[in-house]
């Protein structure tokens, strides 16, 4: 599982302000914190970025550079900005993301600068609204970006998570589905997926809860990477292997086992309850772990 | 080859829940199956009207919503006696509108003066409705609770913001309390769960969704009620198994719609016959909802209601 960190972050009330006055310094500590916590690549999110985008990420992307030889994952909305901080990058580099709406302009970069991408399953009309839709996106982003000479392995579908409180939109299931099908629609290509959003919205202490449950779904169905918060070093473990009996019982319920909950511990109750949450078998509430 | 009709599984119930106490309290919820779908499971009791009083004259009802109660609007207890007497009020519903803040302010200890005159006067189950502000309605309903022990009330709207308090004061009285959220499930669920937390047993508990009323959004207030019931029912959600309340006259005599006068619009038909049309209508998409009590107004659009109620549960 390729780990990429979130933190560096423009909507972080610390990295925001630094990203602002181009102060490196709370930016350098953070990417050496996340290096150390084992992820293997840092999103740079900018945000759209619309007043002298380029700058920004050119000069982020070298403030980074100077601390960590981990690849950089460059997430922007602006096409200028994505270019500018590929030209300055030495190295691999991630483009997050490109869509259908703006493929045209962006997927030249991809090749320009022998990068990889991440394709996002969004479509001319918003929001996909199941598997289907997400499959048909992605045969078509896949489709322009070979005839321009990207090929699958190089494209990193990301089949969009949302939140769990949003009950009417749970996309969970539709999310699987996609997975389950896109070796069979596109051979070779890999997936990776913002998974923190599955718990926006829900309480700040409980969403690790949410996010490690729903990443050790998503590995069940072959994930290959996910963008996450790099300090929470359950989910790293769960990421690398090392809890595999915890996997096993996601497994297991994900199956459709019922486990006896008396039989379990406090914590494995919890990531029973949270499978079920996530399934949309139980309806969320913000005390979802207490009944 | 015989044709199978497919029949929906269903693995929970509604919870049966006593209100007010007597020869004339009554008992709602207790369904198996989703609303009127007798063909699949139960509705041991039929949806309940309770009718609508206020705690002080009204000063902008129209016309046709005035008329039936001509002479008692200045009086609860008259009012609601002739609810009762006149109407057949299985309940009635005292809504607390003098004591908003941001109209009358009527004081809270007075206000639980006139509920208890109200509570002494009746016979049948009294609902006692709030103005949803929460210092004020704490306030107010917890010394309504106070005042009328052993009345066994029903007590709302119970927010998440005020819940405790409310609860509280409920749970020491024993009086019912409504679990009130705005249009969101996980919202509703999560605010039986705390009322669980806080003490208070299931047959205490019963569930305003938030309404409006039609061509106001009821859609919207439909799905969510829909999506309550299929968890309830079948998907044994026992934190949504409540009956479910629907305050819906005071909405829709708000709208624009049952104030135009055919004077003023003539396509739109007689104001009084709209009027009860949209009360009536309301109803009965609130019904095929799943509302066990429905907070109604004109005596017409309740004698519709019921009318339907009884052809849609005939055998």
């Amino acid at each position: 599982m390729i780990l990429i960190g979130e933190n560096i972050n423009i909507m972080s009330n610390i990295i925001g302000p630094a990203l602002r006055e181009r102060n490196p310094k709370p930016i350098q500590e953070l990417a050496k914190a996340e290096t150390k916590t084992g992820v293997n690549y840092l999103n740079l999110s900018i945000g759209p970025a619309r007043k002298a985008g380029d700058e920004l990420m050119e000069w982020v992307v070298k403030t980074v550079q100077e601390v960590t030889n981990l690849p950089l994952s460059l997430d922007t909305t602006n096409p200028v900005a994505m270019e500018a901080g590929l030209r300055v990058r030495q190295g691999r580099a991630l483009i997050n993301s490109i869509s259908l709406t703006r493929m045209e302009e962006e997927l030249p970069l991809v090749k320009k600068y022998n990068a990889d991408m991440v394709g996002l399953l969004w479509g001319r009309e918003g929001m996909p609204r199941d598997a289907a839709e997400r499959g048909v996106i992605a045969v078509e982003l896949a489709y322009r970006a070979n005839e321009m000479g990207i090929p699958n392995e190089g494209i990193w579908f990301d089949p969009i998570v949302t939140p769990v409180v949003n009950v009417d939109t749970n996309q969970v299931k539709p999310c699987l589905e996609f997975m389950n099908m896109l070796q069979d629609i596109a051979p070779g290509c890999k997936s990776t997926v913002g998974l923190s959003n599955i718990s926006n919205g829900t309480p700040t202490h409980l969403r690790p809860y949410l996010n490690q449950t729903y990443l050790m779904i998503l590995m069940k169905y072959g994930l290959y990477s996910a963008i996450v918060d790099a300090f929470d070093s359950e989910l790293i473990k769960i990421a690398k292997g090392e809890k595999p009996e915890l996997v096993d019982l996601v497994n297991r319920v994900m199956d459709g086992e019922k486990p006896d909950l008396s039989s379990l511990t406090e914590e494995e109750v919890r990531y029973v309850k949270t499978v079920r949450v996530l399934t949309g078998e139980s309806l969320y509430s913000h005390s979802w772990l207490e009944i | 080859m015989e044709l199978e009709i497919p029949k929906t599984l269903y693995s929970g119930k509604i919870k049966e829940i006593k209100l007010g106490k007597g020869d004339k309290a009554v008992t709602i919820g207790g369904e198996s199956a989703y609303p009127f779908y007798l063909f699949e499971g139960e509705m041991p009791n039929l949806p309940k009207i309770a009718m609508e009083v206020w705690d002080c004259a009204p000063e902008e009802w129209a016309e046709a919503a005035l008329e039936p109660f001509d002479g008692v609007t200045d009086d609860p207890v008259a009012w609601a006696k002739k609810c009762i007497k006149d109407y057949g009020a299985e309940m009635i519903a005292l809504q607390l509108i003098s004591t908003d803040p941001n109209g009358l302010n009527r004081a809270a200890d007075e206000a639980a003066e006139v509920v208890k005159r109200v509570a002494e006067a009746i016979d049948v189950p009294l609902i006692v409705w709030g103005t949803a502000n929460h210092d004020k309605d704490t306030e107010v309903l917890k010394k309504v609770c106070e005042n009328c022990q052993e009345k066994k009330l029903i007590i709302g709207p119970v927010e998440e913001g005020d819940h405790k308090k409310i609860g509280a004061a409920a749970l020491a009285y024993h009086h019912t309390v409504i679990s009130s959220t705005p249009i969101d499930i996980n919202l509703a669920k999560q605010l039986n769960i705390l009322l669980g937390n806080l003490g208070i047993p299931d047959e205490l508990i019963v569930m305003d969704p938030t309404v409006s009323s039609i061509g106001y959004g009821i859609e919207y207030c439909y799905s969510v009620m829909e999506r309550d019931r299929m968890a309830a029912l079948t998907q044994q959600d026992e934190k949504l198994q409540f009956p479910i309340i629907c305050n819906l006259a005071k909405e829709v005599w708000k709208t624009k719609e049952v104030h135009i006068l055919m004077e003023e619009d003539p396509k739109l038909g007689d104001a009084k016959k709209r009027g009860i049309l949209m009360e009536a209508m309301t109803a009965m998409v609130l019904l095929l909802g799943g509302a066990d009590i429905l907070i109604m107004r004109h005596p017409k659009a309740i004698e519709l209601a019921r009318e339907m109620i009884t052809e849609l549960t005939a055998s």
